[in-house]
């Protein structure tokens, strides 16, 4: 994804798959851990904060690509965090002058995005290398990758520990609730399932492959 | 004596009680990729100490000194971030010039701490608890990177006897971490209403 | 002379985003100040409104300083409920104590005499999911609908349907209970004499 060296149309459209599943952000590559156990209680706010992600991750893409040659090595990073820190900062006041009650669950998991290493990771990456079209599908695809794993392991928790979706109930009443799942014993152990299940489906496609290729 | 007692309290409530890792899951993305042995997990452990004893200081100071007072308060998470990025540079030019061993044995832990969710998260609690008292704003930054170390040393031993057990291929790594996590979680929600 | 022109040839890029970053925040923050003043209004005279449903406005008569068992004051704002007439028909303040986890923030609504509890909720706590969570449920908060305004007992058995100052406790969930009634049991005799020594409410309550 660093420099573009195939014909445009197969460049745009490995970037924009890259992030969704060969370089998923929370299965493949691990980062920004910290949002991903704290705020997945619930679909709701996982969604809200996964849309936040992507919101930042474009603004800040696009500012620093349209700066990359201007940039000085080395106050690169700071440069970064500063932008982020902007975006972030509207983000906020975005989501206490419109989406109050989700603020108040977020709480303090909106300005640690400053910190989320996604969002510095593909700045430093992605955009601060590649010209501004790259950036966007790298900036959206990535987003994409992250709420969409965020929503997997909300719906996984917020199903067996209130028996409802989106608090719209799904499972019988006859469902004990397990209150587990909403505290972060729940959140660390789904995570590391699902993370398990990602590898055994990685391994089985891989063993698939040279099959494929030894036939 | 009785702040002495309140000072005491506030320091083992953020150690074993509120302990960030466990229940604020802060500090997640060191804490999976560092602890593989007890001795760079102390390393980093005491680093982050450092640092966030000093971040958690200046941005209490900052806030109170000069964002209030000048109903600066919407550039608060810019201001923190630059000041949690700009002591982290200073302890490592400091450590470079006069402890170089110590420098070198930190190796490049030092400048991944600013990255670090919990430094950011604290210096946000602070605010969030309304804190507005200096000395137990250092005894929380101070008592966080405690937390964060006994935290981080213990998954490092536990991981080191994992590393010789049997643990099925799909799991080994990250998976087997988390799980391993998740377990402390339950075991320090023991502590949980110890002070009332 | 050189010396600057360096410093300025470093970081004029870092100066002209701070002003622009500067600008679009206080932009920002401008534009939609006063929704989230607003927000925090309306959060608060809806909590309001759903213990004392008669009341149409809830006017700010003063703010009051509680201690807390410890000893450490919290500011309380005290609401008066005002009828469709304007008539006084309770008051409502905000307090605050310590719960099983962390600390939990309730809304008090009493009568206007100050003699009976029209009922709590809870602004803020961080209870364990499934126990001491149950303290918002109406099942425990249902127990101070109509409650005397004096010093109410927490008991483990009981029937929770008679509304008297005995409050029934969660079962598995006893501390956060407990954590309740002490909230309002440190809360009340104080807001009681300031208000009397304010006038607010007559003597001899």
């Amino acid at each position: 994804m660093e420099t573009n060296t195939q014909n445009p149309p197969s460049i745009y459209k490995q970037t924009l798959l890259a992030g969704l599943w060969r370089e998923n952000p929370t299965f493949r590559l691990l980062l920004g851990m910290c949002p991903t156990l704290a705020v997945t209680a619930a679909v709701k706010p996982a969604l809200t904060m996964g849309l936040a992600v992507v919101f930042v991750l474009l603004c800040s893409n696009i500012v620093v690509s349209m700066m990359r040659n201007l940039l000085k090595p080395h106050l690169r990073i700071l440069m970064f965090t500063l932008t982020i820190a902007t975006f972030v900062t509207i983000v906020d006041l975005f989501l206490k002058a419109y989406l109050p009650k989700m603020s108040e669950t977020l709480g303090p998991y909106v300005p640690l995005i400053i910190v989320n290493c996604i969002i510095i990771g593909r700045a430093e990456a992605c955009a601060s290398k590649n010209p501004i079209l790259i950036s966007i599908i790298d900036a959206l695809s990535m987003g994409a990758g992250f709420t969409i794993s965020l929503c997997v392991l909300a719906s996984i928790r917020e199903i067996l520990s209130t028996g409802a979706i989106w608090e719209i109930n799904i499972l019988p009443k006859t469902f004990v609730p397990w209150a587990a799942m909403r505290m972060p014993v729940g959140a660390f152990i789904t995570l590391g399932l699902l993370l398990a299940l990602v590898n055994v489906i990685t391994a089985k496609s891989k063993s698939l492959q040279t099959q494929k290729n030894s036939k | 004596m009785d702040t002495l007692t309140t000072l005491l309290l506030t320091f083992i409530s953020i150690v074993l009680i509120n302990n960030l890792v466990f229940t604020k899951f802060l500090g997640i993305c060191p804490y999976l990729g560092v602890s593989g042995r007890i001795d760079m997990a102390f390393g980093m452990g005491l680093a982050v100490t450092f640092v966030v004893t000093l971040a958690g200081t200046l941005t209490f100071l900052l806030d109170h000194l000069i964002l209030i007072p000048m109903n600066l308060e919407v550039t608060r998470y810019v201001c923190y971030i630059l000041v949690i990025a700009g002591a982290v540079q200073l302890v490592e030019m400091y450590l470079k010039k006069f402890f170089p061993a110590l420098y070198d044995s930190f190796g490049i832990f030092l400048p991944l701490i600013t990255t670090n969710c919990a430094i950011l998260g604290l210096c946000l609690f602070i605010n969030l608890w309304g804190i507005d008292n200096l000395l137990e704003a250092v005894v929380l930054s101070f008592g966080a990177g405690i937390g964060f170390t006994i935290a981080i040393c213990i998954m490092a031993g536990i991981r080191e006897n994992l590393d010789l057990a049997d643990v099925p291929k799909p799991l080994k790594g990250a998976p087997i971490t988390l799980i391993t996590a998740g377990l402390l979680t339950l075991a320090f929600m023991g502590f949980a209403g110890m002070i009332r | 002379m050189s010396k600057i022109k360096f410093f300025i040839q470093q970081s004029w890029l870092l100066l002209v985003c701070s002003l622009f970053f500067g600008l679009l925040l206080a932009g920002a923050n401008a534009v939609w100040t006063p929704r989230i003043e607003q927000n925090k209004i309306d959060k608060l005279n809806k909590l309001m409104s759903s213990l004392i449903p008669a009341a149409k406005n809830f006017q700010l008569a003063g703010t009051l300083t509680i201690n807390s068992a410890k000893g450490k004051p919290i500011p309380t704002d005290l609401y008066k409920a005002l009828a469709e007439d304007g008539d006084c028909i309770g008051y409502c303040f905000n307090t605050a104590g310590p719960g099983f986890t962390d600390k939990i923030e309730l809304v008090l609504a009493v009568d206007k005499n100050f003699k009976k509890i029209a009922g709590f909720n809870v602004l803020s706590s961080n209870e364990t999911p499934g126990f001491g969570d149950r303290i918002k449920q109406p099942y425990y908060r249902n127990q101070f609908a109509g409650a005397p305004a004096g010093p109410l007992d927490l008991e483990k058995t009981g029937d929770p349907k008679k509304i008297d100052s005995e409050i029934v406790a969660i079962t598995g969930a006893t501390i956060s209970s407990e954590a309740v009634v002490d909230i309002v049991n440190n809360a009340l005799p104080q807001l009681k004499k300031q208000m009397k020594q304010k006038g607010l409410i007559e003597d001899g309550n």
